[in-house]
């Protein structure tokens, strides 16, 4: 139901009720806001913390790479799995300034965002002529052309990558600012799903997704529209990767481009819920606590791999709305995540 | 003799509404009866309900006084109900032969079929002259002759057919109604479904008319060609003074 | 002349075995429209047996096809019946397949990065290191008889298909499941055992592999890229077209590796699937895959 039905069917109680629960969602960010901004001073109190710094950052940068996949996944309906193309381009393009010019990632990660907006774009105009199961084949060629090609790239290390320097500062705080950054990305990210979900050009996707050839029928500039959510959704996973090169100190193809991680994409925006602002939020924070319980209680990474294909199977077959759209269906959606 | 009967059947598709609604219909051996109604009305619905393609959720279709209903379609075939779909349904890159050993599938013995093949290929000289062609190449007129023999390998007591002029030029169109007239002088049970309802009336017994889900008129074919109020309905202009009205 | 001569064998020979591996997945397309991500992990699976097989008790790896080809039957046919046979055929039918063999993939890599690690594995029968001499030309041995095998299943099977009762069932199921479904083919069950003789073909695959290429878990996107390419550009669902695929490609990559460095050779794979599916996506002669 669009905006517009929802407003001239209002009643004076109805209003009243609407602007509770819009008020209530307000003070539910402003609080949520402040203990995330104050949450790293925990450190100083209690110390220790960096454990829990690492989990937090960790979690926003999968908020903002499943809210961006979601734009083209979600919304348009365009499934990607070659998403973490973008995400190594970040990383290289800032690690190649940091390693060979010395200049902060702090400072080119969001450039390394706009770089990977415009490969999107040139991409996008290619790769977007495609559609369904022919569209996700031609990502994971992509993904594979990267991957053969950084192998090969003896400028960036090849196979072996390169090794980026420490950030100098005292062991307690060095993670305060990849986890301000990163916090700072999360809610930028999440505030692009939000105003995408919400406009015209959003209205569009989902009609794209429901029925390409209707929506072009209907006049919808469907080409530049997917055109344009393939290259906003590639934006801040770049500003993402071009980040984590910087905290991991390393940077290697199979590290940057395995499908793993556009495999978690995927799953964390379907296991939440596709197509909804808060889906892919919970998806994520979900999808890591319980890779931590994988990890921490069996500690293999294959397994991870393992699990985290159950884990996309059984949403798929069994719960295909995921948790935000399920509840949704029912009528049972909690206030602080009806964001749509 | 009453050799197939239709009680009260209700059916749809998935999970979606019921498109036939509590019909019923009897028909009886040798004789040609012919659908008409108009689109959605549940015609091809019907066919599909008593071949096993489509079960239906209430109601029972009886064949020669066995409940078919929850049939399957290999089962149904196999006790001599044949159906030939609307476009045809051919296999469009085997060969005319190949198609026709198709029609014959759940037969298990080799040298039976291969004997109904080429009594088939007798009936119809252009398919034996095309019998290595792929039903691909041939023309609307001939594929549909060859869904026609296709279905006559199985030696059927009752062949369906859904729309066989569909798309076909009104010469061929009277050469498949020429066909129809052949399976009938054959002794065969026909049920035509026909949107050119003036012809396949012409060619039937017994008329039945289809709305809505279920059988709102039926009766001699004739007698429903020259209702008034069925031409108004669903023929087309009244006919005056024997002219023909327009379609 | 004679180097590249020599290569353009080895594209040759490399054809026939990519062709093995490529008909298993386009089978599958061509009867049920599922894109099967999983097939070369499937076959990485088969390669680990008949690997294991050899290490332990001997067996010559091309004789496992006995053993890997039974195996995987089954294990397609189990497969289809847990993923697939519930799925209501609907528009994003199509997406969907592509996301769930996806993560079996993924499912099955890590699984045998679990039991088996990430070490690259190859087995060494004696005619691994041995050659064939064909006047100035050579051709190592293991190539020479998996290209042979791999011509001799695919002619079996296009036997099985042409003459055979379900053989023409599942081509009937492939031209028009509807009208297969009207004659009384039962369609539910040709798409179970067509995925079965799909995974087959895998396990084949496997086993001409665990002596042809080293291989490790990991490595099934790498062949996926390659397989998905060769029936692209041959056309889904054609297995002519997967041979035509297979040889064009296996040559170009063949002659790729030649000119700019083994490593690049994959590349070829990849750009090629990359611009056929824009430009010609239904390749050379097969059908549409869009959902």
């Amino acid at each position: 139901m669009s905006d517009a039905v929802i407003e001239n069917g209002k009643t004076q109680t109805n209003q009243a009720l609407e602007s509770r629960k819009s008020s209530q969602k307000k003070i539910f960010l402003l609080v949520l806001l402040a203990v995330l901004l104050l949450f790293p001073l925990t450190q100083f109190v209690v110390g220790g913390m960096n454990y829990w710094l690492h989990m937090l950052l960790f979690t926003f940068m999968y908020i903002a790479m499943a809210s961006s996949w979601n734009i083209i996944g979600g919304y348009a309906g365009y499934t990607s799995l070659g998403h973490n193309v973008f995400f190594a381009i970040g990383g290289y393009f800032t690690g190649v300034l940091l390693v060979y010019f010395k200049i902060s990632p702090f400072l080119t990660a969001p450039i390394a965002g706009i770089i990977a907006l415009l490969v999107g774009l040139v991409v996008g105009l290619i790769s977007l002529r495609t559609k369904g199961s022919a569209f996700i084949i031609s990502t994971i060629a992509l993904m594979m052309l990267v991957k053969i090609s950084f192998d090969n790239w003896d400028y960036i290390g090849g196979t072996n990558g390169m090794s980026t320097p420490l950030l100098m500062l005292p062991v307690e705080v060095v993670k305060f600012p990849f986890y301000y950054y990163l916090l700072a990305i999360a809610i930028a990210a999440v505030y692009l799903s939000y105003r995408v979900r919400h406009s015209k050009f959003g209205l569009g996707l989902r009609a794209i997704s429901q029925d390409e050839t209707k929506a072009e029928v209907a006049g919808i500039p469907t080409n530049w529209y997917k055109i344009l959510a393939f290259a906003l959704s590639g934006l801040f996973v770049g500003v993402a990767g071009g980040l984590w090169g910087y905290y991991l100190t390393y940077l290697r193809p199979n590290i940057f481009l395995t499908v793993l991680i556009a495999a978690q994409m995927v799953l964390m925006s379907v296991l939440g819920g596709k197509g909804t602002v808060a889906g892919p939020i919970v998806g994520a924070i979900l999808f890591i606590a319980i890779d931590e319980f994988f990890v921490a209680n069996l500690g293999f990474t294959m397994l991870n791999i393992a699990a985290t294909g159950l884990l996309l199977a059984l949403v798929l077959l069994f719960f295909p709305r995921g948790i935000v759209g399920t509840l949704k269906e029912r009528g049972k959606l909690p206030v602080f995540l009806d964001w749509d | 003799m009453t050799i197939l009967e239709i009680d009260n059947i209700s059916a749809g598709y998935g999970s979606g509404p019921n498109i036939l609604k509590g019909l019923s219909l009897k028909v009886e051996q040798g004789k040609t009866y012919c659908v008409i109604g108009p689109n959605g009305a549940g015609k091809s619905t019907l066919l599909r309900a008593i071949c096993g393609l489509l079960h239906p959720r209430s109601g029972r279709v009886t064949y020669k006084g066995e409940d078919i209903s929850k049939s399957r379609t290999d089962e149904i075939l196999m006790k001599g109900i044949s159906f030939v779909p609307q476009d045809r349904s051919l296999f469009p890159d085997m060969t005319v032969k190949e198609n026709l050993r198709m029609g014959g599938y759940i037969l298990k013995d080799r040298k039976e079929l291969d004997q109904r093949i080429e009594k088939v290929l007798t009936m119809f000289p252009i398919l034996a002259e095309r019998s290595s062609q792929h039903s691909k190449t041939l023309s609307g007129g001939e594929q549909q002759m060859l869904a026609i023999g296709r279905t006559l390998v199985l030696q059927p007591e009752i062949i369906m057919l859904d729309e066989p002029s569909l798309g076909l030029a009104p010469k061929i169109t009277q050469q498949i109604f020429e066909m129809v007239s052949f399976l009938k002088e054959s002794g065969m049970t026909v049920i035509l479904v026909e949107q050119n309802a003036r012809k396949g009336l012409e060619y039937s017994d017994w008329g039945c008319v289809l709305d809505l889900g279920t059988n709102r008129f039926e009766g001699p074919a004739d007698t429903i060609l020259n209702d008034p109020r069925i031409q108004e309905l669903y023929l087309g202009k009244r006919r005056n003074n024997g002219q023909e009205g327009a379609e | 002349m004679t180097q590249t001569l020599q290569v353009l064998l080895f594209g040759v020979a490399l054809g026939g075995v990519y062709a093995l591996m490529a008909s298993g997945l386009t089978l599958v397309f061509g009867v049920m429209r599922i894109v099967n991500i999983s097939h070369s992990a499937l076959m990485i699976f088969a390669a680990y047996i008949a690997f294991f097989a050899f290490q332990n008790y001997s067996l010559d790896p091309i004789l496992s096809i006995f053993i890997t080809m039974p195996v995987m039957f089954l294990m397609g046919v189990a497969i289809y019946k847990i993923f697939f046979s519930s799925i209501k055929s609907t528009e994003r039918t199509g997406e969907l397949t592509v996301l769930l063999t996806f993560s079996l993939a993924l499912v099955l890599e890590g699984v045998m990065g679990y039991l088996w690690t990430n070490v690259y594995r190859s087995a060494n029968p004696s005619y691994a290191t041995e050659a064939i001499f064909f006047g100035p030309f050579f051709l190592p041995k293991g190539q020479f008889y998996a290209t042979v095998l791999s011509v001799a299943i695919i002619i079996l099977l296009w036997l099985f298909l042409k003459y055979s009762r379900i053989g023409y069932a599942i081509r009937a199921t492939m031209q028009n499941q509807a009208a297969a479904q009207v004659v009384g083919v039962n369609v539910e069950r040709m798409a179970m055992i067509s995925f079965g003789i799909g995974i087959a073909l895998a396990g084949a695959s496997g086993s001409l592999m665990s002596y042809l290429f080293t291989f490790y878990p990991g490595k099934h996107w790498e062949w996926i890229a390659i397989l998905l390419s060769l029936i692209v550009l041959g056309g889904m669902g054609s297995l002519a077209g997967a041979l035509v695929g297979a040889f064009l490609l296996a040559i170009a990559s063949a002659l790729v590796g030649y000119h700019f460095g083994p490593t690049w050779s994959p590349i070829t794979f990849f750009l090629a699937l990359f611009l056929i599916l824009l430009v010609r996506p239904q390749g050379l002669l097969g059908k549409k895959m869009e959902a």
